[in-house]
């Protein structure tokens, strides 16, 4: 049994885990056009603030490869595949024949459509490569424009306000990380960023990039001008699958998988930020591009491509924040975008404790909740919507400061 | 191997638990040095009030998988087999409440840590007292618990325990048996007082 497996990232590397629990001899190839060993993606912010550095990135050891009889093809993303003669090939020509393919080619930052794009100095974030090159660009570097109010523009002002260089955020909607939480919640995050000298500009985007080879100032769309020596751009990402034939692989914004992670296509498979299951809290077709679903994502891919049946139960919308003094958790629908009238509501908000919760239930299913500070019970409300039990008490014993597991269980 | 056991029907919300567990994760070992040490350690066992303010020791579960392992980002949480216990790594953790997201007991909390790289915020649970299992003790909440909330006991023969208990419960002859009669004397009054103020 030959697999191939087209990524390295973290749904990559558990299904490569999983396929060796199973199966001790078949051949697994990985390919990616990255050459870093395995490392942890969300940790690329934490590079980018100075908070660790590039040795802490891994998740696996060195010999991560060897130990479980990979066969790495380093350097060349995949560019095509041929799904009836069963390869798939990459940028610099090298073909590879599977028998089990894996899918889990992630996910591309979206462009922006500004001119002067090819400017030094303007960044993606998502990779280490493009991290490390922001770090050499950070000497020369006293004013940072960040383009979305997503959560890696705020992960990114964030790690450049930490290396005190001033910050200026433009954000389309009205009020940072929009697509995760309402507007309260929203504006408590920004005026923590705001404190610490974050600039915050709404409603706005970049038209244009200027310099002489690397950028110095920005136009923007209400038609002024801002110096900046440093962009990046944080307008969310896509799933990666240019190069899978639509008419043979059923995709819609992502790889459509069923519950093994199985493709329309037999023997294929996808999971990560390519893949689209089921939203557990919209319970309806989603791509959730978060690093916890990719490493559960590839673990059932693994376990099913290796002939282990295991279903994967659906995936959910997640995030936790900790910036300056202030932490920030949130899962399933919580932004106006994602709930309606057919809703329940209930809030809490401390402003001398600084504390803020908003639960959004569907009937009795917690459907999502965002909690500001104080957020060391939030697995217990993320594990509420993710079984979808219905709760029998009162939502305010949840929204309690003093709030524990016990008062759910019923004696 | 033994593990500890929690029986929250018997809990009575003493806190001992947590002191004596403080205690154990100190520098000094003792509670009272414990209190004066900087940074002052932390319970890793959290007895929290229910609906009724009947007591209820939660403490970190050592799941297997562990959702916190497979949710944290720098790999800093693993298992011990030998002990079955699932610990972190005070110098790997990042603070970053990945684990906080996964914990569906929410068991987790992030301090400074006596234990810790000096000044450095890290998450931290309960570790089984493996420290104290090595010197040949048993966990410090066990050991203080008055009421037999906690034991630490083989896991199979408590198993047998509990499977037995269920199968008079449902046997055709049995009486209802209380397992904890004082206790759940405590508790319905605890229940009581809550109504009244309630409904007052």
């Amino acid at each position: 049994m030959h697999y191939v497996i087209i990524g390295n990232g973290v749904a990559g590397v558990t299904a490569a885990e999983a396929i060796r629990q199973i199966d001790a001899r078949g051949q697994i190839t990985m390919i990616s056009d990255e050459t870093h060993p395995p490392y942890c993606r969300p940790m690329i912010s934490n590079l980018l603030e100075g908070a660790v550095d590039v040795s802490r990135l891994p998740i696996r050891g060195p010999d991560f490869y060897d130990r479980l009889s990979i066969t790495p093809a380093l350097g060349s993303r995949v560019t095509s595949m041929d799904i009836n003669a069963d390869t798939v090939t990459t940028q610099n020509g090298r073909t590879f024949p599977y028998d089990r393919l894996l899918i889990a080619a992630g996910a591309d930052p979206r462009p922006v459509d500004a001119q002067g794009m090819d400017l030094d100095g303007i960044f993606f974030m998502r990779n280490i490569a493009q991290v490390q090159d922001m770090i050499a660009a950070l000497a020369d570097t006293r004013h940072a424009l960040v383009l979305g109010g997503g959560l890696v523009g705020f992960k990114a002002a964030y790690s450049l306000l930490k290396r005190n260089i001033a910050v200026t955020m433009l954000i389309r909607s009205g009020y940072p990380l929009s697509m995760q939480v309402d507007e309260t919640a929203g504006e408590m995050i920004q005026q923590v960023l705001c404190d610490h000298g974050l600039t915050v500009r709404t409603g706005i985007s970049a038209t244009a990039f200027e310099g002489n080879g690397r950028v110095q100032s920005a136009h923007l769309s209400d038609g002024s001008q801002i110096p900046c020596e440093m962009a990046i751009i944080g307008k969310g990402v896509f799933p990666a699958h240019g190069f899978v034939p639509a008419d043979r692989i059923d995709t819609d914004a992502g790889i459509l998988v069923d519950d093994h992670m199985a493709t329309s296509a037999p023997g294929i498979y996808a999971a990560g930020d390519v893949a689209e299951h089921i939203d557990i809290a919209r319970q309806k077709r989603w791509v959730n591009a978060i690093w916890p679903e990719a490493a559960a994502q590839g673990r059932v891919a693994g376990f099913n491509m290796a002939g282990q049946a295991l279903a994967y139960r659906g995936s959910l919308s997640r995030n936790v924040m900790r910036m300056f003094d202030t932490d920030v958790m949130t899962a399933g629908r919580v932004s106006p975008r994602d709930t309606d009238e057919t809703c329940r509501f209930f809030s809490a908000h401390d402003p001398r404790r600084g504390t803020y919760r908003r639960l959004v239930f569907e009937d009795q299913i917690l459907a999502g909740f965002v909690m500001i500070n104080q957020i060391e019970q939030g697995g217990v409300l993320t594990s509420l919507i993710q079984s979808r039990t219905p709760v029998k008490i009162s939502a305010q014993h949840l929204l309690d400061p003093g709030f524990n597991v016990s008062r759910l269980i019923g004696r | 191997m033994k593990e500890v056991i929690v029986h929250p029907e018997r809990c009575v919300g003493c806190m001992q638990c947590m002191l004596a567990c403080a205690a154990a994760h100190s520098k000094t070992g003792t509670l009272i040095s414990a209190i004066s040490e900087s940074p002052r350690p932390g319970p890793r066992i959290h007895v929290g009030a229910g609906l009724y303010n009947e007591g209820f020791p939660n403490r970190c579960r050592h799941c297997n998988p562990a959702p916190c392992q497979m949710a944290c980002l720098p790999g800093a949480i693993y298992r011990q087999t030998t002990t079955n216990t699932v610990l972190i790594n005070p110098d790997v953790c990042i603070n970053c409440a990945s684990c906080a997201m996964a914990c569906p007991y929410g068991v987790i909390r992030y301090h400074a840590d006596p234990l810790a790289p000096a000044g450095k915020t890290i998450a931290v649970k309960c570790d089984n007292c493996i420290a104290r299992q090595h010197k040949g003790l048993i966990p410090a909440c066990v050991e203080v618990c008055k009421t037999g909330a906690l034991t630490f006991e083989e896991m199979d023969a408590a198993m047998k325990k509990k499977t037995d208990q269920v199968a008079r419960s449902i046997c055709a002859e049995a009486v209802p048996a209380d397992n904890a009669p004082g206790f759940s004397l405590l508790n319905t009054i605890k229940r009581a007082q809550k109504e009244i103020n309630l409904s007052r």
